[in-house]
């Protein structure tokens, strides 16, 4: 896996890391890769349903009731920047 | 000291003296062993009839407590305020149970080893030099150190019950959804359970019978099974049928002492047989359990960007700010498991590799339900050896790993409930073994561990 | 001259008390923050849960477009980061949406036309954001609001063709009452995908997101077609590519390419079971779905001979067709009532700002006028003073009548003497009429009418007119 890659990667999930931070991720790839690699010569593992959640689990819907709000001094709590009641950011520019 | 002792001494000594006791005590130890990130100075009595009334226990910093500093031992939470509390949290409060403080875990409950959180090792109480491992470090030390009866950890792959194994204490995860994780600030959502720690198998069944119960807040919570667990840890045990893995059981470094526990079980009237499972299955534990785990945790924690809570960085875009304080949020070790589980979503992976991972999950949960098919619970060491030393914990991987320190993922695969209780010492260090059921028995897992649990101390004091 | 393909995803904002994962309240135009619930900000610990209303508007929606509803529905994650994200991710439905292989039957003009529904399926908006010249402010009023993604197959041929299929799709999603679906408020937003070739081949797709108006939709999608025409010409290729409208000039500007388009990483969503949902519920839910307009549209112009027009007029609005439809079932002549309804009623309802729910005169009111002009106690004429004045005085059609002594003169021989007196006083008239003019009667039945003030019956008077002219 080439740093170049990795780099991306991270970009994507929108932070960067050390060189040297790269080249132990790259070690750790490795390995991972090669050991994924057996799951993926599992026999029998084409036909397989993969599972998402432990097993199944009974869904009941919640009823369509507005409550239990949080004030917005509480919403707005941890905000390090705001106007009034909102949250204050640099302007958005593109989308 | 259990529930009933703490009791006592309060009804001797006071509320506030014990409490004040506890902190005291929690005080002086941070600097050896660090178990807490926040340690509280005051507390409300309560006038609640509950078990836990005015009991002290600690919290893991991963649980959302209202007005309370929660940072999930993350420099990225360094300073969030929680404006709702978590329902675990809530229904401790509602029992009356005091809070003594919140604590340290392997940052944002990754890792197992006790090493990574934001402000600093957590070392084991038995002996400083030794790991506790994690991610419910804290909580684990906290109940050894005496300071309070009973923790709460969270148990994603053996968070709860390899710390609470190390500690020399019990530790149980019940079923998946069991009890809520509304609040619980997620590692990895399909594998997230909340876990008791305590010093007998009857405190976390008492404990257990507090938190459990179906919660309009998690859609994935039970519906309530109507059972009392504490009072049904005493049925006889006679005539269950318990296995252990072989392939597992293998790789012990400490043989003689599950064979001990074996007749132990046998003396209380269970059966033990052996069973098999492909070694290739458990070696691929591992690589699924961290496929889907970081795959999960890569997006439970893309809402950490520093817009709305935690360290705002500088940035002249919102992009910026995002990135800047990521980059600077996060340690390496968590970015490292991040682009793991980015990288196996990632269109052209996700089929090899996200998916065969979830297929591999399918295979050893059905092949677990095959065991149980057959047999109440499954018995095998919590881990390999006593807890290392902490110059040997690492948190890269890279070495070959054994099916042993991997099995209990199992657990978290399936959503059965497991417990791990302590069973003998060697070389002064505890050493632990663990109860696995079918789905939904938790009742069954804490009837055995609590005879086994029960049985053990005897022989103990022999 | 190029064959054009386009296909159409439209996001539409479902009416529902709360939002769709969380108790936040789903009202977005109150103050700033207000009325969140921790979920809707994302904060560390927060689980969705799922709004039963917005699963069954979900599937009535799908049901309304012939979609075969999915019996194991399924959430997903979609990831990406965005400021107006607070999670960090979209909960959607990639695997089993809700509705699947619908299709919904439209007219462009004349035609019918049946547009293929790739899928219906169920998310959550984000957050909204306000631009100032420096810096951008951030709502999360909106963040959680319940949203049904409808995406088409590539089945439009014309921007004509796509501006009526949204037409009908907003008019049939207010007929289910799933939402108001007003695109003035956000409530209905469209991405659009349009690819141009010489022949029966797909071209290049090229995408244009998040355009805010059917009128906006039309333009992007004829700016396109010029633009991608004149560079075909040139024997240039299209870019597969993402394109932005700019609503002020009209042109559409390159955003991002094929190359750099998002990996979102989709994966199931833990947190949410999967969702069974029960054939009785279903079918439940499918019977409640009330006649939808395409259906009255054609209903009305075969069955009741109205003109297309009148028809397009009618359905507009379901409460509208539904009072046509009361009206003429109490026994009222469906042209009579629709005239009624689209001269003098919605006229009424417009200039007074009100709903037809508001309106005074209820069908049961409307049949009585009509009555009363088909059986001759009225005229016409005299009905639309008899209608003003059951809205002025709030009373019915017949105690107006009563009231004010309103009825058609019957009396034959008051009639025969104004006759006889139009006949005296036009005799240039008479003369034109007899020398072949004539379009002269009109003229001369309507002095009789003068005369009368309205109350004769137009037909008896021209009867009479008619016979002394040919005498």
């Amino acid at each position: 896996m080439d740093k170049k890659t990795l780099k991306e990667l991270a970009n994507n999930l929108m932070f960067d890391m050390k060189e040297e931070e790269y080249e132990t991720l790259s070690k750790e790839f490795e390995f991972l890769l090669k050991e994924m690699d057996k799951i993926s010569e599992f026999e029998g593992i084409k036909d397989v349903e993969p599972l998402f959640h432990p097993f199944e689990i009974k869904t009941s819907l919640r009823e369509d009731e507005a409550k239990n709000f949080i004030t917005t001094e509480e919403a707005l709590l941890n905000v390090k920047e705001k106007i009034g009641n909102e949250i204050k950011v640099p302007k958005v520019v593109g989308e | 000291m259990n529930i009933e002792e703490f009791r006592k001494k309060i009804d001797e000594n006071g509320i506030k003296e014990v409490f004040n006791e506890s902190v005291k005590i929690s005080k002086e130890r941070q600097k050896d062993v660090n178990a807490f990130v926040t340690i509280m100075d005051s507390f409300e009595k309560s006038s609640s009839l509950s078990k836990i009334s005015n009991i002290p226990y600690a919290l893991k910093d991963n649980f959302s407590t209202k007005g309370i500093l929660t940072t999930a031992s993350s420099n990225m939470l360094k300073d969030y305020i929680p404006v709702y509390d978590s329902t675990v949290y809530k229904k401790l409060k509602e029992s009356g149970a005091i809070l003594l403080g919140k604590t340290t875990l392997d940052e944002l409950a990754m890792g197992g080893t006790g090493t990574t959180g934001h402000t600093g090792i957590v070392r084991n109480p038995i002996d400083t030099t030794r790991s506790i491992s994690g991610s419910s470090s804290g909580s684990a030390a906290a109940v050894r150190m005496g300071v309070c009866p009973f923790a709460i950890g969270s148990d994603t792959g053996d968070s709860v019950r390899k710390p609470a194994s190390y500690a020399g204490i019990v530790g149980f995860k019940p079923t998946y959804g069991r009890i809520s994780r509304f609040g619980l600030f997620a590692f990895a959502s399909s594998l997230d359970t909340v876990g008791i720690m305590a010093t007998s198998v009857k405190d976390v069944a008492i404990v257990t019978d507090i938190l459990k119960g179906k919660d309009e807040n998690d859609m994935t919570s039970l519906d309530n099974d109507d059972e009392i667990y504490e009072n049904l840890i005493e049925k006889d045990v006679k005539g269950l049928k318990l296995a252990y893995i072989e392939e597992i059981c293998d790789e012990d470094n400490n043989k003689e002492i599950f064979n001990k526990i074996i007749t132990s079980c046998e003396t209380l009237g269970m059966t033990v047989e052996k069973v098999n499972m492909d070694k290739k299955l458990l070696e691929a534990v591992f690589a699924a359990y961290r496929t889907i785990s970081c795959a999960e945790t890569t997006s439970n924690n893309a809402n950490l960007s520093g817009i709305l809570f935690g360290p705002r960085a500088k940035g002249s875009t919102p992009d910026e700010i995002i990135f800047n304080s990521r980059t600077e949020g996060f340690s390496e070790l968590i970015k490292r498991r991040f682009i793991m589980g980015s990288y196996v979503l990632r269109r052209e992976n996700q089929e090899k590799l996200y998916l065969n991972a979830c297929k591999i999950r399918r295979l050893i949960v059905d092949k677990t339900n095959e065991i149980f098919n057959k047999y109440d619970a499954i018995i095998l060491p919590t881990t390999k050896d006593i807890a290392p030393k902490l110059e040997q914990e690492k948190e890269i991987i890279n070495d070959k790993f054994s099916v042993l320190e991997n099995h209990l993922d199992i657990a978290n695969f399936g959503g059965y409930p497991s417990i791990t209780i302590p069973s003998f010492e060697k070389d002064g260090m505890p050493l632990g073994v663990s109860i696995m059921c079918n789905i939904k028995k938790d009742a069954l897992t804490l009837n055995i561990a609590h005879k086994l649990f029960e049985k053990l101390r005897g022989e103990e004091n022999v | 001259m190029y064959n054009v393909t386009i296909g159409l995803e439209i996001h539409c904002e479902l009416k529902t008390n709360s939002k769709v994962f969380s108790t936040g309240k789903n009202e977005y135009n109150d103050e700033a923050n207000v009325n969140l619930s921790p979920v809707d900000l994302g904060f560390p610990g927060v689980l969705p849960v799922l709004n039963k209303e917005a699963v069954r508007k979900a599937i009535l929606v799908s049901c309304a477009l012939n979609s075969k509803i999915s019996n194991k529905t399924k959430f997903d994650r979609k990831n990406y980061f965005y400021p107006d994200l607070p999670k960090g991710y979209q909960i959607t439905q990639s695997r089993e949406p809700f509705g699947t292989n619908g299709y919904l039957m439209i007219h462009v003009g004349e035609k019918e036309k049946k547009v293929l529904i790739h899928d219906l399926h169920l998310e959550e908006d984000t957050a909204s954001l306000d631009h100032f010249n420096d810096y951008s402010l951030l709502n999360f009023n909106r963040a959680g609001v319940p949203l049904i993604e409808i995406v088409t197959e590539p089945c439009l041929n014309s921007s004509e063709e796509a501006i009526s299929f949204l037409e009908e799709l907003r008019n049939v999603i207010r007929y289910t009452g799933a939402s108001d679906a007003r695109s003035d408020r956000g409530e209905m937003r469209c991405d659009v995908n349009i690819s141009l070739s010489k022949d029966e081949t797909l071209g290049t797709k090229v995408e244009m997101k998040n355009i805010n108006s059917f009128y906006n939709v039309k333009e992007a999608i004829e700016y396109e077609i010029k633009r991608q025409s004149e560079l075909l010409d040139k024997g240039e290729k299209i870019l597969q590519e993402t394109r932005r409208f700019d609503s002020t000039d009209k042109k559409t500007y390159s955003m991002r390419s094929k190359v750099d388009s998002i990996d979102y990483k989709y994966f199931p969503e833990p947190n949410i079971p999967v969702l069974e949902i029960e054939e009785e519920y279903i079918k439940e839910i499918k019977d409640s779905l009330p006649k939808l307009p395409f259906e009255r549209v054609k209903e009305y112009i075969e069955k009741y001979n109205l003109s297309r027009k009148d028809a397009n007029t009618l359905v507009k609005e379901k409460e509208i067709s539904d009072y046509f439809e009361k009206t003429i079932s109490l026994g009222c002549s469906p042209k009579l009532v629709s005239n009624w309804i689209t001269t003098k009623i919605l006229g009424y309802l417009n200039k007074e700002n009100i709903k037809i729910n508001e309106f005074y005169l209820k069908e049961e009111y409307l049949h009585e006028l009509i009555s009363l002009i088909e059986n001759e106690e009225i005229t016409s004429q005299q009905a639309k003073e008899v209608f003003d004045y059951c809205l002025l005085e709030k009373k019915t059609p017949k105690e107006i009548t009563k009231e004010k002594n309103i009825k058609a003169s019957s009396n034959n021989e008051e009639l025969q003497n104004i006759v006889n007196k139009v006949i005296e006083e036009n005799p240039e008239v008479i003369n034109d009429y007899k020398n072949g003019k004539e379009r002269m009667l009109d003229y001369l039945v309507g002095q009789v009418m003068k005369y009368s003030k309205g109350t004769a019956n137009p037909i008896k008077a021209k009867e009479l007119m008619l016979k002394d002219l040919n005498s």
